[in-house]
């Protein structure tokens, strides 16, 4: 039988990652998939990044992850979020030509000797004495390996709804995974269901752009990779609409016939991307909703929707399409839908997002019952990472809160499991201040080159990177400007909100930047001084954090031994299997004084 | 979650009016702490009891806050299996608020709710069935139930710094919001607003921490003793006044099994309230101790509610007693669900305030109430914000109040939001510690039940 380290099934932004993560560690690795034409496909929204979402891509590209370079490669409009605000909050977002993008991610994976393509339809996990040894091919073939990672997407009994028309699918018109799903199943998963949707998509050349406001990009870009040194490139615009009371009266007038409001879709959407249904009959006193036109590539006729993501009738859509002021002539070239699919509970993972039934299984992206790209490509570096360790018998890495949102959505998801598809947010990292754009390399990159997923080039790079700021450190607290009339050190100074490195600089007191990513350099600078004090303030907070995190507990912790425990709260921690006593903290559910008394159990016992 | 390597500090005996009052320190630093909180040189010894005094640090002349019985138990030989030092002071409120201030001031940390009990519990002190208020703690499903089993909070509390909590999660949603979702073409909220509204908070969070520290006499939770002879309806009358859809702030089983006290919010005044009993001579030993004691808390009372039965005549028991309370007393005729077998207030003894009252329907009771209050304000019902009287709520008010004051110091300076909803976020941790904490979901939650968001 043919054998790999690693099988990954699914090829989508986890999948691709997973495979990179596992090959770049030695690993043999086979991708499973359909077909090499939908490899990192975006079968939605035409872009990566976004608030919170572009942290991720930094921390996956500090990590040594593709989707940073691949973005950057390949992007036709690039901007940074909340540029208005504090660094903390600083987010790339761009706009993605789809093919470019699929086939530059292909190609990278291609060339690596370490990876090979397995076109076929996975069919059953194979697990002999409770490990994971291989997979079975619908086709009754089968290939060994030693870790296996699922990142199927919404593929797992998927069920595609337009109007009443329902057809099992895992993606418009490709066929879902049912034998994987009851090979899953079969282990005794916690299995839920959610639903997700995505707007039609016009065809440009029955449009007159020339009619909407622009929307443009960035100039000079803010890439999205530490390794880009620059970037320069032809952007090209989004254009905006607004829904009108026709629109929205158009959509009331057949809500009858949406899926979602007359029963026959059950998953749980989420809700801060809501259908257009729900927009009109959630928020009846909404004038209008912005929409934005996005194209799907440079030399594409595609456009896509943003923020009409329905699952009406296709007569309705075409009407909905229609009624939007400029719009009245637009063609439809693909319907939206909505699309109910099986997810496993992430409850059931441990920190290395290793399935705790079953040893050598890894689960990441939609699986686990998260939306977006860039959260399902941070799960899969993390498993594609955490599989190869596996194979070698090595020890996990498990990022920390503090010290990634990469660990904040690993964290969330195993300890509080999914009610509805989980996107990131920065309201959702407690420590939002640590974890930002500009450091993500300093936060990760010495702990991915010590897990052999930085080569040496990028290594001295970084390196030379990290002394650079000790310098400017240095710089900042020993020379002096005048603010507002007062002498004070340049760090000082820049602790005052309207100061920037800028002006310190007006001042005569140079930096040391890199000529071409001088972003990174300054952001770094900027943040240090400007959230100083409130950071030094919370270090005792921080500390008694990190703390918690060190103390482990066994992975065979007896909960229902330990007297005084309620009945609920054991069975929570029985079922999350916290490994550390802040883990267990945060399971929903589990009081204070219950971590308390696990905590001095574990300390009597260890 | 509890830190248990740290050293706490909080009041050790029942809230209200007591003869002495004691400040109970726990942990590695209990007795540096009582070291540097009295200037004491010499090292206490164990186990025996040391006069000292406490002094305030903030002033010039460093005035004596109190004068101390200082008493170490050294670990593992106390009630927490940790060193604690123990401070008898007198049972003013203020003096032992003041107290603990001090410790905070030396590095202690406020102890939680049951705290001192769960230390116990984990270093093998006492086993759980002794720990009975740390397993309501842990029983409790939601961190608002397990405060509300052991801190007691009264209603009209809640709702006031509810109120400030609720505003200040608003105001953080709309923040967070406006980072979280900068494309979607229109504004949470304005700066001005967010100013506005942060002014509103931290002046709501000021009176609320003024309040609590100018901390009133009356505020601090005035004794009124329930007196009258054997069957007047005493006891009914105490369970009427302490049950009835009021917050039961504490219960504490009296030194003896003559005197029952209860603390009770009667309309956002909390009142200690003492059953005693009976004021006839005593035939037994342990009567007349009773008696005697009945007789102690009389003379320390603010209010004395004299209780005559209104369906038996007037005895001069009843008479006697009311002449003995004198300008302090507020007479209830009880039973006015029986026929009255006497004129009632018309009574020239009884006088015209009397207030009659059944425990058994509850008729007269709202009115008692109003009495009550009124006695002992020299003014109606209050409505306005209460004060706080727990020393724990006070701390954690004051913390969120510094936390809003460096958010609005930042978002003056101008600061971006990440910066202000950092402070704001502590804050709102320091407010949900009274209130009861919410799931990290809720703030999405909020946004998206408020605002359509996403495309």
């Amino acid at each position: 039988m043919e054998s790999f380290d690693v099988i990954v099934i699914g090829a989508g932004h986890a999948g691709c990652e997973a495979a990179w993560a596992a090959a770049q560690q030695g690993c043999s690795v086979g991708i499973c998939t359909l077909g090499l034409e939908t490899v990192a496909l975006m079968p939605c929204n035409p872009a990566v990044g976004g608030t919170a979402k572009g942290h991720l891509v930094r921390e996956i590209d500090a990590l040594g992850g593709l989707m940073g370079r691949a973005i950057d490669a390949t992007g036709i409009q690039f901007k940074l979020l909340n540029r208005s605000r504090g660094p903390a909050v600083w987010s790339p977002r761009a706009q993605a030509d789809k093919r470019a993008y699929g086939a530059w991610v292909r190609s990278t994976l291609s060339s690596h000797p370490c990876i090979e393509w397995l076109i076929r339809r996975a069919g059953r996990v194979l697990v002999h004495q409770g490990r994971v040894r291989g997979l079975e091919f619908e086709d009754g073939s089968a290939v060994a390996c030693r870790s296996l990672i699922v990142t199927t997407g919404t593929f797992l009994n998927g069920l595609v709804h337009v109007g009443d028309e329902q057809r099992p699918a895992g993606r418009a018109d490709e066929p879902p995974s049912h034998h994987l799903a009851e090979s899953l199943r079969s282990f005794g998963l916690t299995i839920g269901r959610l639903k997700t949707g995505t707007p039609p998509r016009l065809d440009r050349r029955s449009i007159d752009l020339s009619t909407f406001s622009e929307s443009s990009g960035d100039t000079p870009i803010v890439p999205f990779s530490f390794a880009t040194r620059s970037l320069v490139r032809d952007q090209v615009a989004c254009h905006i609409v607004h829904t009108t009371p026709a629109v929205h009266d158009v959509v009331r007038r057949n809500i009858a016939r949406s899926p979602l409001y007359n029963g026959q879709i059950r998953g749980i959407g989420p809700r801060y991307c809501p259908s257009l249904e729900d927009k009109v009959m959630r928020f009846a006193d909404r004038e209008r909703h912005q929409i934005f036109l996005e194209p799907e590539g440079r030399d594409v006729d595609e456009i896509y929707v943003n923020g009409l993501s329905m699952s009406l009738p296709r007569d309705v859509q075409e009407d909905v399409v229609h009624a939007l002021p400029g719009l009245e002539n637009a063609r439809v070239l693909r319907h939206g839908y909505a699309v109910e699919y099986d997810f496993v509970q992430p409850t059931e993972l441990e920190g290395s997002l290793e399935v705790r039934r079953v040893p050598g299984l890894f689960l990441a992206g939609q699986i686990n019952g998260t939306s977006g790209y860039e959260e399902a490509a941070a799960q899969g570096l993390m498993a594609g990472l955490n599989a190869g360790r596996a194979v070698r018998g090595e020890p996990a890495v498990v990022l920390r809160r503090e010290e990634a949102y990469i660990g904040v959505l690993v964290d969330d998801l195993i300890t509080r499991g999914c009610l509805e598809p989980y996107r990131m947010f920065t309201s959702r990292a407690e420590h939002r201040l640590l974890l930002r754009i500009d450091n993500a390399d300093l936060r990760l990159t010495p702990v991915a080159r010590g897990v052999g997923l930085i080569d040496d080039e990028r290594w001295e790079w970084f390196s030379e990177r990290r002394e650079r700021l000790e310098r400017n450190r240095t710089t900042a607290t020993s020379r002096s400007v005048v603010v507002d009339g007062e002498r004070m050190s340049a760090a000082q100074a820049l602790a005052r909100p309207p100061v920037t490195i800028e002006s310190i600089e007006a001042h005569g007191v140079m930096f040391e930047v890199d000529s071409l990513r001088g972003d990174v350099d300054r952001g770094t600078l900027l943040a240090d001084f400007k959230y100083g004090g409130y950071l030094r303030r919370h270090e005792a907070q921080l500390a008694r954090t990190r703390a918690d995190e060190a103390r482990r507990i066994p992975q065979d912790f007896t909960y229902a031994a330990v007297p005084g425990l309620s009945r609920e709260v054991v069975e929570r921690l029985s079922s999350v299997r916290p490994a550390t006593i802040g883990q267990a903290a945060r399971v929903p559910g589990v009081t204070p004084a219950a971590v308390a008394i696990v905590a001095a159990r574990v300390a009597r016992h260890a | 979650m509890f830190s248990t390597s740290d050293t706490i500090v909080a009041i050790a005996t029942p809230a209200g009016h007591g003869g002495i009052g004691i400040v109970r320190l726990s942990g590695p630093a209990a007795v540096e702490t009582a070291a540097r909180m009295t200037g004491r040189r010499r090292p206490f010894t164990p186990r025996e009891a040391t006069l000292a005094m406490v002094r305030d640090r903030t002033e010039v002349t460093r005035p004596i806050i109190d004068q101390v019985i200082v008493t170490w138990f050294q670990a593992p030989a106390s009630y927490t299996g940790e060193d604690v030092v123990e401070m008898g002071a007198h049972g003013s409120p203020i003096v032992l608020r003041q107290i603990v201030a001090r410790a905070m001031e030396e590095g202690a940390r406020l102890a939680e709710p049951g705290e001192f009990t769960l230390r116990a519990y984990l270093n093998g002190r006492i086993d759980l069935v002794q720990a009975e208020a740390v397993a309501d703690l842990i029983d409790a499903v939601t961190p608002l139930q397990a405060r509300a089993a052991a801190d007691q909070l009264d209603g009209t509390l809640t709702t006031a710094i509810g109120g400030i909590d609720a505003a200040l999660f608003d105001l953080a949603a709309r923040l967070e919001a406006s980072l979280d979702f900068p494309d979607e073409g229109f504004h949470f909220i304005a700066q001005e607003t967010a100013a506005a509204d942060l002014d509103t908070i931290g002046a709501r969070l000021d009176a609320l921490v003024r309040d609590g520290r100018r901390g009133r006499m009356i505020r601090e939770g005035a004794t009124v003793v329930i007196a009258g002879r054997p069957n007047a309806g005493k006891s009914s009358l105490f369970n009427a006044l302490a049950g009835a859809d009021r917050a039961i702030v504490s219960r504490v089983p009296g030194t003896t099994r003559d005197v029952l006290t209860e603390r009770v919010d009667l309309d956002g005044v909390p009142v200690t309230l003492v059953d005693t009993a009976g004021l006839r001579q005593a035939e037994g030993e342990v009567e007349a101790e009773g008696v005697s004691r009945a007789r102690k808390a009389i003379e320390v009372a603010r209010l004395v509610l004299v209780v005559v039965d209104g369906s038996v005549p007037l005895a001069a028991e009843d008479r006697e007693g009311i002449a003995w309370t004198g300008s302090k007393r507020l007479v209830a005729i009880s039973k006015s669900d029986l026929p009255a077998a006497w004129a009632g207030p018309d009574d020239a003894v009884v006088g015209a305030d009397a207030v009659r009252v059944s425990a058994q329907t509850g008729d007269g009771l709202a009115l008692l109430r109003a009495a009550i209050v009124s006695a002992l304000t020299g003014e109606g019902p209050r409505a306005d914000t209460p004060a706080m009287s727990n020393v724990r709520h006070v701390a954690l008010a004051d913390e969120a109040r510094a936390s809003v004051q460096r958010a609005q110091a930042a978002l003056v300076s101008g600061a971006t939001e990440e910066l202000v909803l950092a402070e704001l976020t502590a804050a709102r941790s320091a407010l949900e510690a009274i209130v009861g904490r919410r799931a990290p979901d809720d703030l999405l939650h909020h946004i998206f039940g408020r605002f359509c968001i996403g495309k």
